[in-house]
């Protein structure tokens, strides 16, 4: 069948890409495998993506493997900010201006860990056996602590022990979760059943819908530590800023994407037993959606690092974008779905972003940075535009997501939420523009490298920014057909 | 039912220690018989129902959470095992006494309110499993020593594998194995860290890493 060896394939080359790196001895070799592992990798997941839209779900291995459209967006959103990731990686730890003396041994450390993040990251968006989606959104967890560690100093090792500890918690819970999914289907499947998406999606209403909903509830906390959802977030911060550029960008524009699919995933397969209770599960997530905004915003005004600013951020957006779910409106929903791609677009480019800003300025400090587009002007216009992307001004791709999030919210009966949800993006705009613009144009007297013609960054460290720019741009004028008909989809699966 | 009973008294019996002890040395010995004990209940509920894969994931659950993971802990944490005995408490001791208490009995009146398909094993047992995941989650909580904090994870999975044997003993073997993986790979990496830890504060007190504010 072509669609299993296309799926293998798919995570196939990832693994192969992460044992290459650990066998071969040169780093020469290592970053040469970087860019031809995800252009196939990338290449196989669009082949696979383009196959659920003209021949529906793909399922295979008696359903251990699973491709729907809700799976194939976030698919997307990975194979997005792992490529360009990886890419960026590459001109990264080449680039001169690198301060960190790169020890023997670390680069084998690094993309072998990267590549193996790349594959727990797609294996989590394929996964059709629901206790394989537990593992894979729990390996990613395992991938990504030792590359939040990579320099290898005091602070990135709190990081990453505060996020391992408080990451494995919550997928204790999460798995709690899943264990009482499974007891909820055992009155109307047997006690040994396939647990998986498209067995536990058929059985639909009949599902037990105490223990249903109950396992919703515990999987959206345990998984809602991983997805960066407030008040469960406080490791974010921390490790989101830690973290080497590139995997800051996975860390925030992948990871807690796959985290949200198996929140997701599990409401869609709750809700249609729920019966009048569907809304309390909706509720639930709308709560901690408005939470996490609320903390996400208060805590962006008062940074003063720009790497813990866009921490924030993602707290913020992975608060709206569950929050968009929990609304539960389609236009709400196909909003989320579309933020997950520009959030993680805009998202990536600002922490590639960050890495450039680090290079140049050797410090993360916000007051240190100053007139940046007298000293680099191609970074500057990255900066700022990214900045004004990520804060969703319009013709940026978050502006059309957002505003369908909050049109939807205000439809509803209830349009309070889209209220406060429109208030906060407001507040949260101010919050992150206000910095970079700064950043970019401010005269101050930073105790910056003082402005010296010629010192623009390598053009190896700005095209994927210049990339992703081109992408989130794109998306605030055009969604394309086959983007609109996968996003369309996959909220009829969310909202069966 | 009664070995399984028994056994899973003697497992909330045991994480007790978790609470308790104040040298480290004992919570990797403490999980070792915590996870020899849970091995044990699969394989006596095997002995009544004889479905095979109780039998294989208590061998299982004996080999890997029983002698593997005890070992790797205990040789990547020897320093701190040979060299600190006292590990202090976020909470005074007492306090913890009373928590692990009340949480023991949170679990047992949640088992009650939970209306599951019974299958194999009676609801005190369930009772037992959410006792020893909420008392595992505190210890993690509780505890400033790293090794301690592994061990109140370790233990609260352990508790989860049981609630799963009460829930879902019917649950394939392949799921089961990919869970005990994850506990085999989550024991690598912060094993690691704490091998780091040591390396870079000279301890494995985590309330020497409080730089990160804000």
């Amino acid at each position: 069948m072509i669609n299993t060896t296309l799926l293998l394939l798919l995570l196939a080359v990832p693994l192969l890409a992460a044992l290459g790196s650990v066998a071969v001895s040169q780093d020469r070799i290592r970053y040469a495998l970087v860019l031809p592992s995800s252009f196939i990798t990338f290449a196989l997941a669009l082949t696979l993506i383009a196959r659920v839209l003209s021949g529906g779900p793909i399922r295979a291995l008696g359903d251990w493997l699973y491709l729907d459209d809700l799976n194939a967006v976030v698919l997307l959103v990975v194979m997005f900010v792992s490529s360009l990731a990886g890419a960026y990686s590459i001109a990264y730890f080449r680039s001169p201006q690198q301060g960190h003396v790169l020890r023997s041994g670390e680069l084998r450390k690094y993309f072998s860990l990267f590549h193996l993040f790349t594959l727990t990251m797609v294996l989590a968006t394929v996964s059709g056996n629901l206790a394989l989606l537990w593992t894979a959104v729990t390996a990613t967890t395992f991938a990504s602590a030792p590359l939040v560690d990579f320099y290898g100093s005091r602070e990135p090792l709190e990081a990453a022990w505060k996020f391992l500890v408080l990451a494995v918690a919550g997928e204790l819970i999460a798995l709690l979760g899943f264990l009482l999914l499974y007891a909820s289907g055992i009155a109307l499947l047997g006690s040994t059943y396939n647990f998986s998406v498209p067995v536990l999606g058929a059985a639909g209403a009949h599902l037990s819908p105490t223990l249903a909903g109950l396992g919703f509830m515990l999987v959206l906390v345990g998984f809602g530590t991983k997805a960066g959802l407030a008040p469960m977030h406080t490791w974010l911060p921390d490790a989101h800023s830690q973290a080497p550029a590139p995997v800051c960008a996975m860390l925030s524009g992948a990871e807690l994407n796959c985290a949200m699919l198996a929140i997701i995933r599990v409401l869609s397969l709750a809700t249609p037993s729920a019966g009048h209770r569907a809304i309390d599960l909706h509720a639930a997530l709308l709560g901690f959606g408005l939470l996490s905004m609320i903390v996400g915003v208060v805590f962006l005004v008062s940074q003063r690092n720009f790497k813990r600013l866009l921490a924030y951020s993602s707290v913020e957006q992975m608060g709206l974008i569950a929050a968009g779910f929990g609304i539960g409106a389609p236009l709400a929903v196909v909003g989320a779905l579309l933020q997950m791609l520009t959030h993680s677009l805009a998202k990536s480019l600002m922490f590639f972003n960050s890495g450039n800003l680090l290079l140049r300025f050797r410090t993360t400090t916000m007051a240190e940075v100053r007139g940046v587009i007298r000293v680099a002007p191609a970074t500057a216009v990255l900066v700022i535009l990214g900045a004004l992307a990520i804060a969703g001004a319009p013709p940026f791709g978050l502006f059309v997501s957002e505003f369908s999030i909050v049109r939807g919210a205000l439809g509803q009966p209830n349009w309070g939420a889209g209220a406060i949800i429109a208030a906060l993006l407001l507040v949260g705009f101010i919050a992150l523009v206000a910095p970079f613009s700064r950043m970019t144009f401010g005269e101050g007297d930073g105790t910056a490298p003082s402005a010296s013609p010629g010192s623009e960054l390598g053009v190896g460290v700005l095209a994927p920014g210049f990339a992703l720019l081109a992408a989130v741009l794109l998306l605030g004028f055009w969604v394309p057909g086959p983007l609109h008909s996968l996003l369309i989809g996959a909220s009829r699966v969310v909202n069966r | 039912m009664l070995p399984e009973v028994i056994l899973a008294a003697l497992i909330l019996l045991v994480t007790f220690t978790f609470i308790v002890t104040r040298q480290l040395g004992a919570a990797v010995s403490t999980y070792a018989v915590q996870s020899w004990l849970l091995g044990g209940v699969s394989i006596a509920l095997f002995a009544d129902s004889h479905l095979i894969q109780l039998l294989l994931f208590g061998l299982l659950t004996i080999a890997v959470k029983g002698i593997a993971v005890p070992q790797i802990l205990r040789r990547r944490s020897s320093f701190a095992l040979a060299g600190r005995r006292e590990t202090v408490y976020f909470v005074r001791f007492p306090t913890a006494l009373l928590i692990g208490a009340g949480l023991t009995l949170i679990g047992f009146i949640v088992a009650t309110r939970i209306p599951y398909p019974h299958q194999l094993l009676p609801e005190s047992v369930l009772g037992i499993a959410l006792a020893v995941l909420l008392l595992g989650l505190f210890t993690t909580t509780a505890r400033r020593d790293a090794i301690l904090q592994v061990g109140g994870l370790l233990a609260a999975e352990n508790g989860l594998l049981l609630v799963g044997l009460v829930l879902a003993p019917g649950l394939s073997l392949l799921i089961e194995f990919a869970i005990v993986l994850d506990v085999l790979i989550a024991v690598l990496v912060m094993g690691f860290l704490v091998a780091r830890m040591h390396q870079e504060v000279s301890t494995t007190d985590t309330s020497e890493l409080t730089r990160l504010r804000g």
